[in-house]
């Protein structure tokens, strides 16, 4: 195995473990203040690819593109709180402790069917969003990069990042850990509790869109894509610990990075082992590598 | 004068009650993959819409038998296609079954048709036994209209050894990707040369760098592609300079493979095929489904068989004009006089060979500026 290749396999792993990472994201932010996880994040990432496409091909020009996919994608994330996590929460017990997980798949589900109806089940071109052809790549020492890869790279560090600081330096991440830690002593010290968990599942809808927006040109996009991004987010959000915005950077990458690795060495199970490596890593390490081992107090 | 208008009432009612000739209706039951991975969707669907232009050109000519199609989407799932099929024999009463996209799923309930004694045409699966393994019961009631996957690897494998020496081979990890790989490994022995490289990879995969790095380092002048998401394997291409030929499924011969790949990135893509757009017949049938089905219509060679399979079943159901499956198969395994758009002979079948198409029929096809023409070589 060649150098070039090393570093061939690592690129198109890191692209890869972006978008996974920018998935993942939108799990922990949700799961963060509201102990519940959309079942349907890869399905908004579906939707904001096929809104970009629509867009595009409309001659809508790029930046344009994205505010037209960050606002649609921002109400879905309201609609999402509004209508499918909201009532359940009025209803208290009577619902069960995991109602949401089908009312979140069910909107996953009708997402994918209106998707069908629009736009039909076949897959989709996606037009590219930096250049005139799809054949833009980047060749640095040997190693060939596309454009919205390198895109997708940037746009998860600075989400990362952008997170960090929003979690840790402002009002509104402290309210939102405020909320994870007890909603009702939030609530007494002002924390506006519903306006903080419409947020963050309009910001969780967003990192979807961000990542729909761009990885429509990389990927197969068809109704269903959106499923394989769930389950890899969820794999990856338990790597980095459900509570720690870095340690969903570093699982996402090792994850793409495996899994390019492997689909090199076994293609036959290239999808299985980084799979396998994770339930390994659990089994060891329960709370993932970068979460601290404490007792939940929420 | 009362009898007079006792006359004429009684001679109106019988004038109302008289003879009237009921129109015979024979169900015709179709069972294809029209949701779930988009290729299968593709594949059926495209079949579908030739099947209902046929059964539209057929009821332009006034037939004196109906036909009912009675059309159930299996969703790629065996069990469904099972189940579905079993609705048609039960509830139904479907006398004759066409499908379906899956091979899986047509090997998994064609032994229930078989031992119904109800005749299937299947289409648009491939998988070579689909056939071969009934046709020595006598009788056999599964017959095709569909590549088959033997003459399609075949005619491939003949043209590759003569032109190209290194061979690699990308497949998909599904029941028949592996299937063709077998094939593919067994038919290139026979011609005395090995795959330089093979490679896997899951149904569900965004990116198929590492398998394309392989067949790069490997040398592989020709890369078969027998994946299912027929795009995937050109996409790494620009980034690793490697431009080998692709050959592969008929699949890639899709209007849509077309227009998500590009079309100087699918310039020179060998594939399977059994409709000859020169031929002055399939290009009429082409403008006619361009017309009819606008940017629906993605598929000529599969929504021509699929117009094909329909002009046979219903020139048979008409011939036998009532809902009798074993007189249905004996007139299908008889019928001649077919007018068909695609390479199916007008006398397809034989007791011996239930098939639409023969290894002769099966050519291969290459992209050349925007459409599949038939290979020189």
């Amino acid at each position: 195995m060649t150098l070039s290749n090393v570093f061939q396999l690592l690129m198109s792993g890191i692209a890869v473990g972006a978008i996974y990472t920018l998935t993942a994201k939108g799990l922990f932010i949700a799961h963060l203040a509201t102990h519940r996880l959309n079942f349907g994040q890869g399905d908004f990432l579906m939707v904001g690819a096929y809104v970009t496409i629509g867009l595009m091909l409309l001659g809508v020009p790029a930046p344009l593109v994205l505010v037209g996919v960050l606002i649609v994608l921002g109400l879905l994330g309201w609609g999402l709180e509004r209508f499918a996590i909201r009532p359940l929460d009025r209803a208290g017990d009577q619902t069960g402790g995991y109602a949401w997980v089908l009312t979140t798949a069910g909107a996953a589900l009708i997402l994918q069917n209106v998707v069908e109806l629009i736009w039909g089940k076949a897959a989709q071109y996606a037009p590219p969003i930096f250049s005139a052809t799809r054949n833009n790549v980047v060749h640095i020492g040997g190693v060939g990069i596309f454009v919205e890869e390198l895109a997708i790279i940037a746009v998860a560090f600075v989400v990362v990042t952008a997170f960090y600081l929003f979690l840790f330096r402002t009002r509104w991440g402290k309210a939102i850990y405020a909320v994870a830690f007890n909603p009702e002593a939030a609530a007494l010290l002002g924390v506006n509790v519903r306006g903080t968990v419409v947020l963050v599942f309009v910001l969780a809808s967003l990192l979807a869109g961000i990542s729909g927006f761009l990885v429509g040109p990389l990927v197969s996009v068809n109704p269903h894509m959106g499923l394989v991004f769930t389950i890899k987010a969820f794999a990856v959000a338990s790597i980095g610990g459900f509570s720690n915005p870095v340690g969903l950077l570093a699982g996402g990458l090792l994850f793409g990075i495996v899994e390019a690795f492997s689909n090199y060495f076994d293609s036959s199970f290239g999808d299985l082992y980084p799979l396998i490596a994770v339930l390994i890593l659990l089994a060891f390490r329960p709370t993932g590598l970068f979460s601290t081992r404490a007792a939940d107090v929420r | 004068m009362r009898k007079i208008w006792a006359a004429a009432a009684i001679a109106g009612v019988l004038g109302t009650v008289g003879p009237v000739y009921a129109q015979e209706t024979v169900k015709v039951g179709v069972v294809l993959g029209l949701s779930g991975p988009p290729a299968i969707v593709d594949f059926g669907e495209s079949y579908l819409q030739g099947l209902k232009l046929a059964l539209k050109d057929h009821e332009a000519k006034n037939p004196k038998t109906k036909i009912d199609l009675v059309v159930y989407d299996d969703e790629a799932n065996p069990q469904r296609a099972v189940s579905v099929v079993q609705r048609l024999i039960q509830n139904d009463r479907a006398p004759i079954v066409i499908g379906t996209v899956s091979s899986g799923n047509v090997l998994a309930f064609a032994p229930i048709l078989q031992r119904a004694s109800i005749p299937l045409v299947a289409g648009p699966a491939i998988a070579t036994p689909i056939t071969t393994q009934f046709i020595d019961q006598k009788p056999s009631f599964i017959f095709r209209c569909s590549m088959v996957e033997k003459f399609q690897i075949e005619a491939i494998l003949d043209w590759g050894v003569k032109t190209f020496k290194k061979i690699g081979l990308v497949h998909s990890t599904t029941g028949y990707g592996s299937v063709s790989a077998k094939e593919i490994e067994a038919g290139l022995k026979a011609r005395g040369q090995e795959l330089v490289a093979i490679e896997a990879a899951a149904p569900g995969v965004n990116d198929l760098t590492p398998q394309m790095i392989k067949m790069r380092d490997a040398g592989a002048e020709l890369v078969l592609n027998f994946h299912e998401s027929f795009e995937l394997i050109y996409r790494p291409m620009a980034r690793l300079n490697y431009r080998p030929v692709i050959a592969g499924n008929w699949g890639l011969s899709s209007l849509k493979v077309e227009q998500i790949v590009g079309k100087e990135a699918i310039e020179g893509t060998v594939m399977g095929q059994a409709l000859d757009l020169a031929d002055p017949k399939a290009k009429a049938f082409d403008e006619r489904m361009r017309k009819e089905y606008g940017k629906d219509y993605r598929w000529p060679v599969l929504a021509s068989l699929g117009y094909d399979a329909g002009q046979i079943v219903f020139k048979t159901v008409e011939k036998v004009g009532k809902s009798d499956p074993k007189a249905l198969r004996d007139a299908l395994e008889a019928i001649d006089g077919v007018d068909a758009v695609s390479e199916t002979p007008a006398k397809p079948f034989s007791p011996t060979d239930h098939e639409c198409l023969d290894k002769e029929h099966v050519f291969l096809g290459v992209w050349k500026d925007g459409q599949v023409v038939r290979l020189k070589y």
